[in-house]
C-alpha cells in the first residue's frame, strides 16, 4: 500500500553517491563534517548516575561551536552523551529518543536503559561504524542505575565509571585515581567536573564549559554550564564602526509592513442598502 | 448472491452502488454506532474528551483496556467502534507524529495529525483486499498557531472540526444534550462536568472511575508559551494528559 | 583541494538588537578562474527568513530549489508561514537524509521568529554539510573564508548592535575576511532584517 504520509522518511538517500564517488576518484575527497573531539564521562554514585561533557565542537583544527550541548535527551530519566561525528550523535540520539517515546506509549510503562542501549547498538552495528557515534548512555529505571558505553561499531560495555572521546584518557586518569564505590552525590559531581576539566585543559579536541546531568530515581537535574572556566573577558573597548564607514553601491528595501491608503473616487457614498 | 442490506454492492469495496453509495462505509458507520459512547467538548481554555469503558463480562481485567490514548504531548484521541482497528490507527498516528517531530523538531499541529489519520482511513476505502476501519475518532489537540481544536474522523476518512461532538451508541441523544448545554465561553472545568453529565445519559450500569476514561487539553498561558520547552529537558511541555482514576473519582463525587 | 573550495564563496550571519544580518560574497569561480561577480548565494525563504548556501555551486541551485519546494509544500499544507526554528530543523533533516552522499553545502540561516506575545526574536543558525545544527547566540560563518571570518567576527562582534551598526560590523567583517581569501570576494551583498523591513545593500569590494 502506498504510504499515506509524506513525513515518514524511508531512511537515507544515496542519490548523490555516484557523483561524490566520482569526485573522490578525481582527487576531491569528502570534506570533513563537524565532529566533537570531546570529553564525555559517566559515573555511578550512591543513588544514581552523573553524566558529564565538555562543550566544544570542532571542524578539523577549527572550533566550530564554543558552547554546544553534548548531553542528549533520551527519556526523562535516561540521557546520552555523544562523541564523534556531531550530526550522527545528534540524529542517532534523536531517533532513539523518538523510538523510546513510542515504546513508552505502546507499553504503558517507563522504558529501561538496556532498551535504549540495545536499540543504539543494533542501529550502529547495522551501519558498520559509518554512523560515527561514540556514546555514554546512562539512566535510572526499574532495575536501578545503569551506565553503558557504546562504540561506533555497536559494541557496548557496562561499567561503574566510563569515559569516551579524545579526552577520555585524561578523564579516565582522574576517575582511576579518584573513584570510589558508593560515593555521595557531591563527591561524584566534583569527580565528574574534575574529569571533564582534565579533558578541557589537556585535550585539544575538548574545551570551553562543563555540562553535567544528575539522574536519580525520581529526579533528573540537567546542569548546563555548571562550570565555565574559560569565559571570555568582556572587551575593554567597543569596536563599533562609525556609521557610514562601509561604502555601498546599491540599496533595496523590502517593506514588510503593508500600508494601505484609501482614495475615494467619486462623491457618492457607497450604496449599502 | 447476497441478500443483505447492500445487495450485490456489499462486498466489493471499490464499487459504488447505483445510488452513489459505498455501502461498506455505511456498514462501518453501523459498527461505530454499536460501540460505546465517546464525546468531546471544546472549552475556552481547553478540551475534554471522555468515553464509556465497558467490558462484556465482569471477569475481564480492565487493566489493559485503554480508549483514550496519547498520540504526542499535545494531542490525544478517543474512539468509538472496534478496539483492534483503533489500536492500529493509534500506532500509525504516533508514528506519524514522531516522523513529523524528526523532520521539524516540533510535534504536529492538530489538523495536520488529524489529516494524516484521515488519509490512512481514506486509503482503506479504495484499496484492494482491505475493509474500512470500524472506528470514529475524536482528536483533541493544542498548537501554537490554531490553539485548541477538536476533530472528528469517520471511517470514510472525512473529518470536521467541532465545538462539541459525540460518537458511538448514544451519539444522537448525547449530541442533543450537548447542543442544549454548550456555550462558547464554557470553561474546562465546566466542560468536564458537562461531559460527565452527557455520558451519564443512557449510561448502562454504574458510572465509576473504572468505567469511564477522560483526557484533557489544558491551554498554556501566554507566559507559559514564551517558554514552550521545559528548561530541564528541552522538550515541549505536554498540553494533553489523561486524568488519573483518583481525579475522575473526585469529579464524579462533585 | 576540497570540493568545498571548487567554486568558492562565503556567508556570515550576525545577531543584533531586535535584528539580524546575513552577508555573502558574490563570486562564482571555477577553481582559480573567476566566472561571475553576481552569483547570489543568499535566498529569502519567507519575508523574515534568509538562507545562505555557500559551497558547490551546483548544489546551491539544487538545494535552493529543494528548500523552495519543501517550504512551499509546508505553507500550503499547514496554512501558515514556517518559523525560523522549524525551517532550521527542516534544513538539518534534509541534509542528514543525504548523510551517505551529502550535498556540498554548509547552510547559514538568519531570521526573526515570532514569539507568542507577537514580538520578534532574532534567530541565526548554521549546519555542517550533513546537517549538524549550530544555534549560536552571536554569529555563524561558513564557506571558503570561514577561518578568516571566525577571526574577524570574534574581534568585531558585540551584543545589542542597532540595525545600522550591525550593518557596518557585518560589512567590515565580510569585506576584510574575503580580502584574505582568494576564493571569495568580487563584491559583497548584505541583508539586514528588522521587524518591519529588510534592507539589502551591495557593497563596494575589491575586484581582484
Amino acid at each position: 500500500m502506498a504510504t499515506a504520509s509524506v513525513y515518514s522518511s524511508p531512511g537515507f538517500d544515496f542519490s548523490n553517491q555516484i557523483r561524490n564517488n566520482f569526485l573522490a576518484e578525481k582527487g576531491l575527497p569528502l570534506p570533513k563534517a563537524t565532529s566533537t573531539g570531546t570529553t564525555i564521562v559517566g559515573c555511578l554514585f550512591e543513588g544514581g548516575i552523573i553524566l558529564g561533557a565538555d562543550t566544544r565542537a570542532t571542524e578539523g583544527p577549527i572550533v566550530a561551536d564554543k558552547n554546544c550541548e553534548k548531553i542528549h535527551y533520551i527519556t526523562e530519566s535516561i540521557r546520552c552523551c555523544g562523541a564523534g561525528t556531531a550530526a550522527d550523535t545528534e540524529f542517532v540520539t534523536n531517533l532513539i529518543s523518538s523510538n523510546m517515546e513510542m515504546h513508552a506509549l505502546t507499553h504503558g510503562r517507563k522504558p529501561r536503559v538496556v532498551t535504549a542501549m540495545t536499540m543504539l547498538k543494533q542501529y550502529l552495528f547495522r551501519y558498520q561504524g559509518h554512523v560515527g557515534a561514540a556514546l555514554v548512555l546512562g539512566g535510572v529505571d526499574s532495575t536501578g542505575p545503569n551506565l553503558f558505553t557504546i562504540h561506533p561499531h555497536g559494541s557496548t560495555d557496562k561499567l561503574p565509571y566510563v569515559t569516551m572521546g579524545s579526552g577520555s584518557l585524561a578523564a579516565m586518569a582522574v576517575f582511576e585515581s579518584g573513584w570510589k564505590t558508593k560515593m555521595s552525590r557531591e563527591d561524584a559531581l566534583q569527580l565528574v567536573k574534575d574529569a571533564i576539566a582534565a579533558g578541557i585543559f589537556n585535550d585539544l579536541g575538548s574545551g570551553s564549559n562543563i555540562d553535567a546531568c544528575i539522574i536519580t530515581p525520581n529526579h533528573t537535574e540537567m546542569l548546563r554550564n555548571v562550570e565555565m572556566p574559560n569565559e571570555r573577558e568582556t572587551k575593554e573597548k567597543s569596536y563599533k564602526f562609525r556609521r557610514g564607514t562601509t561604502e555601498w553601491k546599491s540599496e533595496s528595501i523590502r517593506k514588510l509592513i503593508v500600508s494601505e491608503e484609501i482614495t475615494p473616487i467619486g462623491g457618492d457614498a457607497m450604496d449599502t442598502s | 448472491m447476497a441478500n443483505t442490506g447492500g445487495g450485490a454492492y456489499s462486498y466489493s469495496l471499490t464499487v459504488f452502488s447505483p445510488s452513489g453509495k459505498l455501502v461498506q462505509i455505511e456498514h462501518a458507520l453501523a459498527a461505530v454506532s454499536q460501540g460505546t459512547t465517546s464525546l468531546g467538548i471544546k472549552a475556552s481554555n481547553g478540551i475534554v474528551i471522555a468515553t464509556e469503558k465497558k467490558t462484556s463480562s465482569i471477569l475481564i481485567d480492565d487493566l489493559m483496556l485503554e480508549k483514550v490514548a496519547v498520540v504526542c504531548p499535545n494531542i490525544g484521541i478517543v474512539y468509538s467502534g472496534m478496539g483492534p482497528d483503533f489500536r492500529v490507527l493509534i500506532t500509525r498516528a504516533r508514528k506519524s507524529a514522531q516522523a513529523y517531530w524528526k523532520m521539524y523538531g516540533e510535534y504536529p499541529p492538530t489538523r495536520i495529525l488529524t489529516q494524516e489519520i484521515a488519509n490512512v482511513m481514506q486509503q482503506a476505502t479504495q484499496s484492494g483486499g482491505v475493509r474500512p476501519y470500524g472506528v470514529s475518532l475524536l482528536v483533541a489537540g493544542w498548537d501554537g498557531t490554531r490553539g485548541q481544536q477538536l476533530f472528528q474522523v469517520d471511517p470514510s476518512g472525512s473529518f470536521w472540526a467541532w465545538k462539541a461532538s459525540a460518537i458511538g451508541k448514544n451519539m444522537v441523544n448525547a449530541k442533543t444534550f450537548l447542543e442544549k448545554r454548550y456555550n462558547d465561553d464554557i470553561s474546562l472545568e465546566d466542560a468536564i462536568h458537562t461531559a460527565l453529565l452527557t455520558l451519564k445519559e443512557g449510561f448502562e450500569g454504574q458510572m465509576t472511575e473504572k468505567t469511564i476514561e477522560i483526557g484533557i487539553i489544558s491551554v498554556p498561558s501566554t507566559a507559559e508559551r514564551e517558554e514552550p520547552t521545559s528548561a530541564a529537558t528541552g522538550r515541549p511541555k505536554a498540553t494533553f494528559r489523561k486524568l488519573t482514576e483518583e481525579e475522575i473519582k473526585d469529579y464524579l463525587a462533585l | 583541494m576540497s570540493i568545498m573550495q571548487y567554486n568558492g564563496g562565503s556567508v556570515i550571519a550576525m545577531v543584533g538588537k531586535d535584528c539580524v544580518a546575513i552577508a555573502s560574497d558574490l563570486r562564482l569561480g571555477n577553481q582559480a578562474l573567476g566566472i561571475s561577480s553576481n552569483f547570489q548565494k543568499i535566498f529569502s525563504v519567507t519575508d523574515r527568513i534568509y538562507l545562505g548556501l555557500p559551497g558547490l555551486a551546483t548544489d546551491v541551485t539544487t538545494l535552493r530549489e529543494l528548500f523552495r519546494y519543501r517550504v512551499n509544500m509546508y505553507t500550503i499544507k499547514e496554512e501558515r508561514e514556517i518559523q525560523p526554528e522549524t525551517f532550521a530543523h527542516l534544513v538539518s533533516s534534509t541534509l542528514y537524509e543525504h548523510r551517505f552522499g551529502p550535498y556540498f553545502i554548509e547552510p547559514v540561516m538568519a531570521g526573526l521568529s515570532k514569539t507568542p506575545s507577537g514580538s520578534f526574536k532574532p534567530f541565526i543558525a548554521a549546519t555542517d554539510l550533513i546537517g549538524c545544527l549550530n544555534f549560536a547566540k552571536d554569529f555563524v560563518v561558513a564557506g571558503t573564508a570561514s577561518e578568516k571570518l571566525y577571526g574577524v567576527a570574534e574581534g568585531l562582534w558585540e551584543s545589542d548592535l542597532e540595525p545600522e551598526d550591525l550593518f557596518e560590523t557585518i560589512s567590515q567583517t565580510m569585506l576584510n575576511a574575503v580580502d584574505r581569501d582568494a576564493y571569495s570576494g568580487w563584491g559583497v551583498v548584505v541583508h539586514v532584517i528588522t521587524k518591519d523591513k529588510v534592507v539589502t545593500r551591495t557593497l563596494k569590494g575589491r575586484m581582484d
